[in-house]
């Protein structure tokens, strides 16, 4: 793979090769969590911190690494970061760690951290990599905190717990339930491979 | 090197212990934290079971409370005016709709009347079931006379007979899981306290 400029890695990451709308993985999560800006907004922050210091840490011992329990040790690795999360969140942040616990321990699966450590980490210096991972996790904190926006706003009528719309305001319960984060996401997708492809066929025309 | 047999075995358990060691430094370091934000939040929620007003909202002026008017018993909080017992608080626990639910019931010293109710733990729909833990809903078990209860119904939503509670809207099964386990142990506790 050619040695990319972090500016790519960034555009990558957070636009044309988004974990969530290009790739479609670390949707799980994407649905569980986007009722609320504040959960999404911290379990994007902790997204990005596990996947850019795993990926950091399995890109510095990639070369003393066994290819064939490289898988072994990544797992370890992130397990390690995820736990880190856990308990920052619980020594510090109780509220939050009570509303996110069981997700918080859920993001050793999630497939972005395992996908960047696969294709990015395992082949790129340390600085890059970690690079990847912070461009990756960005590109899922925005996702979801775009999904988020509408989901709180419409389900509850508030923003970051704040009221914004008023008493006429009738919440929509379908919002607050999984099956909205479908939709969302579905448009979500539409909508950006929509702008994405049209770019990429004005360029193929010139 | 890598190809030998030895290697990744050696590389996993070297591994392992580096960030096992790190773990368990952040864990025990962190330890005492995590136990008093526990404490005090059960504190908390046993003096609002008991509607004891917070003159003092910090981690010491809830300890100080606490341990001046509330006693414990294995399970059970007591809870002291004077030498005087004005009730006590024990936990009820079920199922909800999406997991177990964990909470405390005040109930006066004489069990005629429900105290208060708090939930310790739930992961009910944010927004629907999730709303048990709202003011508007739990306001409702301060002072709530179940002596005349009939067959164990302590809690009855109205409009059903005999009802003294408004069920959650949108949420029927938290609301009537949450009554029923509440009735369950209620009755198992009156029952048990008044045999004794």
């Amino acid at each position: 793979m050619a040695k990319q400029s972090s500016q790519e890695i960034f555009t990558l990451g957070v636009w044309s090769d988004n974990p969530v709308f290009r790739q479609l993985i670390g949707i799980c999560s994407a649905l569980a969590v986007t009722n609320s800006l504040t959960n999404s907004m911290i379990m994007g922050i902790g997204l990005t911190f596990v996947t850019a210091l795993s990926s950091f840490t399995i890109s510095a011992i990639r070369q003393f690494t066994p290819k064939h329990i490289r898988m072994m040790v990544q797992v370890l690795i992130i397990a390690a970061y995820v736990i880190m999360v856990d308990i920052f969140l619980k020594a510090y942040l109780p509220e939050f760690s009570k509303t996110l616990g069981a997700y918080v321990g859920l993001i050793i699966t999630n497939c972005i951290i395992m996908g960047r450590a696969e294709a990015f980490a395992q082949k790129n210096r340390p600085i890059a990599s970690f690079l990847d991972g912070v461009a990756n996790g960005i590109g899922y904190t925005v996702v979801l905190l775009f999904i988020a926006f509408f989901r709180e706003l419409m389900g509850f009528g508030t923003l970051f717990g704040f009221q914004i719309l008023g008493d006429w305001w009738t919440s929509w319960t379908i919002m607050i339930m999984p099956p909205s984060a479908f939709f969302l996401l579905a448009i979500v997708i539409w909508i950006t491979h929509n702008i994405q492809d049209k770019k990429k066929s004005e360029v193929a025309k010139q | 090197m890598k190809k030998t047999f030895w290697y990744p075995i050696v590389f996993m358990s070297i591994l392992t212990a580096i960030f096992t060691f790190i773990l368990a430094f952040l864990d025990v370091s962190t330890a005492d934290k995590v136990a008093a934000n526990q404490k005090f939040d059960l504190q908390s929620k046993i003096l609002y079971v008991f509607d004891i007003p917070l003159s003092d909202t910090s981690v010491e002026g809830v300890d100080k409370l606490f341990n001046e008017k509330i006693s414990q018993d294995e399970e059970i909080f007591i809870y002291k005016e004077g030498s005087s017992i004005e009730g006590y608080a024990f936990p009820v626990a079920g199922s909800g709709l999406w997991g177990s639910i964990e909470a405390y019931v005040g109930i006066s010293e004489d069990y005629t009347t429900l105290l208060g109710l708090t939930f310790i733990t739930q992961t009910e729909t944010p927004g629907l079931g999730g709303r048990i833990e709202e003011e508007e809903f739990l306001s409702q078990f301060r002072g709530l006379d179940v002596s005349q209860a009939l067959e164990g119904g302590y809690v009855v939503y109205n409009p059903a007979p005999g009802g003294n509670v408004d069920a959650i809207a949108g949420a029927t099964l938290t609301s009537k899981s949450v009554a029923n386990f509440m009735n369950e142990d209620i009755h198992m506790f009156i029952s048990e306290r008044k045999g004794e």
